[in-house]
This record gives structure tokens, sequence and C-alpha cells, in this order.
């Protein structure tokens, strides 16, 4: 074995677990939450629904021109809000927007004509904002209008996507790491080849009917 | 003799759930930065002559899965029910039906007793993102009314204790190698740091 091959195959193993020990607790934190999203009716997922409700109303000075997003932007800093902002289905006379962050969430209704806006926030609670940060990406892709706007959810976003290139690149490193025990080979590829089957199987949507 | 046992634990356990990891790694892509339009249907057709129960206006929860269940067997389609939703202007019961490879939406008529069912196919990418949703949080009550979703919950869940039991070995095993336990202990405190300053910033 050359020496490059002998430092390359040192620093893979180096790299798989410095990766896991960088991703360890974004890991943990995104097993938690997502045992939680797959349990709707556990008791703590239960407790993680509820919020507190709020309603008020307060005249804004209407944004004169720029598209809806820029005149929700500019409300948004009327009414103290900060966070994501969603646009729903408008009706005529109103600019309707949401925005959310993980702590809350609000809806407002602004009449176009008188220029109140109405307010409707909602507070998360603890376990309702732990639960959120595992889908909280600002962008939703069967909703092709949905655009993240937020520089705190950008940033959320790519950590998101440097745990997943993470998670690959040990994979695959540990792919190579095992490949090179060879009397680890059978059971291995026994264990691998289980998983890949079983995963392949929910993947390929061909299911008995029953 | 018990690291070693927690080597090849590690090892075989971590290989088992590689393709589970995988899965839900690539779909983070997709699910961050994909688009798709799921009203562009590639097929539409028409069921006649259903047994559309009296009372489907009225159902609601699993009663009313188990209506749009039967009517979604009788036009041949599989999968799970998202939702049902009774349209009372037209006298319509309308329900999705998804699974990996296929999207499809069913539109009862109940006087005239027929369906108009829409279809698209979903790639694969989609269909991972599909599978890292389900069976997600929302109509809980209704949620896993298709078979191969329960089974997917239970595939979901096993891939998230033998992930944790993954990563507590794989720590013990590096606290193991004496040489690295300092550039370890580093990279683990500035994960835990990172981790940290995100949920603190997005939280306040």
């Amino acid at each position: 074995m050359s020496s490059f091959t002998r430092n390359a195959e040192a620093w893979n193993r180096r790299l798989h677990f410095y990766l896991g020990l960088y991703f360890l607790l974004f890991l943990w934190l995104f097993s938690l939450t997502g045992l939680l999203l797959n349990h709707g009716r556990w008791a703590v997922s239960l407790a993680a629904n509820a919020r507190t409700e709020s309603r008020y109303e307060r005249h804004v000075d209407l944004p004169a021109a720029g598209t809806d997003i820029d005149r929700a932007r500019t409300l948004m800093d009327q009414l103290g809000l900060i966070g994501e902002i969603d646009l729903p289905a408008q009706q005529p006379g109103v600019l309707a927007f949401n925005v959310s962050r993980p702590s809350d969430s609000s809806q407002v209704r602004v009449n176009l004509q008188t220029g109140v806006a109405a307010v409707q926030h909602f507070e998360n609670g603890h376990l309702g904002r732990f639960r959120i940060l595992h889908t909280f990406s600002g962008s939703r892709y069967n909703q092709p209008a949905t655009e993240r706007d937020w520089m705190v959810t950008k940033v959320w976003v790519f950590a998101m996507d440097a745990l997943a290139a993470g998670l690959i690149a040990m994979v695959a490193g540990s792919y190579y790491m095992w490949w090179q025990m060879k009397n680890r080979r059978g059971a291995g590829l026994l264990s691998l080849a289980i998983g890949a089957v079983l995963c392949a199987w929910f993947v390929s949507g061909v299911f008995p009917r029953g | 003799m018990l690291y070693r046992w927690t080597r090849d634990l590690h090892l075989y356990i971590g290989l088992f759930i590689s393709p589970f990891l995988l899965l839900f790694a690539i779909s983070v892509f997709f699910l961050n930065h994909a688009k798709v339009q799921p009203d562009r249907w590639s097929e539409q057709r028409t069921v006649s002559r259903l047994d559309v129960p009296a009372d489907i206006g009225t159902r609601k929860g699993t009663a009313a899965v188990e209506a749009a269940r039967a009517i979604a067997v009788r036009a041949g389609i599989d999968g799970e029910i998202g939702f049902t939703r009774v349209v009372r202007d037209t006298n319509h019961f309308v329900f999705p039906v998804s699974k990996p490879g296929r999207e499809a939406s069913i539109d009862v008529d109940v006087a005239a007793r027929t369906a108009s069912i829409s279809t698209r196919p979903t790639s694969l990418l989609e269909s991972l993102a599909y599978l890292h949703k389900m069976p997600g949080p929302h109509n809980a009550d209704i949620r896993g009314n298709w078979m191969p979703t329960r089974l997917w919950r239970g595939a979901a869940d096993l891939t998230i204790y033998l992930t944790l039991f993954v990563t507590i070995t794989g720590v013990v095993l590096w606290w193991a190698l004496r040489a690295e336990r300092r550039v370890g202990l580093v990279l683990l405190s500035l994960g835990t740091v990172s981790l940290v300053a995100c949920i603190h910033v997005l939280l306040h």
C-alpha cells in the first residue's frame, strides 16, 4: 500500500468521526424532533401543538407602491413583526400575509381602504418551538410561490444542508472503511443488503393491495 | 472484548441504516430547494357507478377515510389518503391519495356517483421527499390509514433509534482513541456552539 493511500485512509477515518462529532447534536436534534413529527398523537406531541392566540388591530401607513412582498415588509416593520413571509391567496381590497418563525407566527390582513391591519398572533410553547426547528425552511417544494426571504432562515437551511452533506460524506467514507476490513465484508454486506432492500421497497411504492 | 463488540455493532448497524440515512439526507436538498407544480396532472379519467354512502357528506375522521378508501379501491388507486373534504355547494367529496411514485386527486360527484381521477407520477427525488415527510404531524387522527405508511413509520422510528445508538457507540469509539480526543473535543464544542447559536438566533 502506498503512503498516499495510507494517508488517504487515515484521513477518511478521521473525517468520519470529525464530521460525526461536529454534527452530533444537530443529528440528535433532528432525530428527536423527527420522532415528535412521526407520532402526532403522543402526549408530548400534543403538548407541542399548544400555543397561545391573541388578536389586535392597528392603523398602519399603507405603502404607496411595490410588490406584495415589499409592502408586507414595510408593514411588518410598522407592526414590529419579524420572520419569514408567506403570501396566501389574495382577496380584493385586502393585503394578506403571514409571518412566521419558530417562536411565533402572525396572520395579518390589511384593509387597503381603511388602513387597518388585523393581526392574529400565535405564540408557540417550548416544545412547539423545538419541534418546528425540524421543518422550518421558509419554503415548500409543492408550493412554488413560496420563497425564503429571512436571513435567519437562510442560515438555518444552510445548516440543514451541511448536516445532510456531512451525513452523505460519512456514509460514503464508512463504506470504504468497511470494505477495507476483509474479514467483515460478508456480514457487512448482509447487513447493508437487508437495509438497502427494505429501503428500496418503500421507495418503489409497490405494495401488495389489501 | 467490549470495544470489539461496540465497534462491530457500530459497523453492522451503521451499514443497515445507511440506505435510510442516505434517503433522509438526499431528500433534504429536495425539500429545501426544489419546486414542483403539484396540480399538473398527467392523466385524468372518470369512474362511474360508484357505491357512494348516503351519509358521506356528514362523515368525519376515520369514517370519512373509510368511505374514501372504498372509492379509491374501486378506482384502482392505492396510497395514503391525505384528508377528505366535502364541497357543500356542489355536493362533491374530494380527497388526495399519495404514495411514492404517484400522487392522485379523487373528486367524487356524490349525486352522479362518478369520480374524476387525476394522477401524476412523481420523480425519485420527490418520492424520497414524500417518505421523508411521512407520516408527519398533520391530521394525526387519520394518518397511517394505509398499511405501508404505518410500516414506514416503524422503519423511520427504527432508523432514529438506531441512529442514536450508532452515534453513542461512535462517541465511545472516538473516546478510546486518546490521540484524537483533543481535536474531537474541539469539533464537538464547535458543533455545539454552532447549533446553540443557530437556535438562539432563530428563537429570539
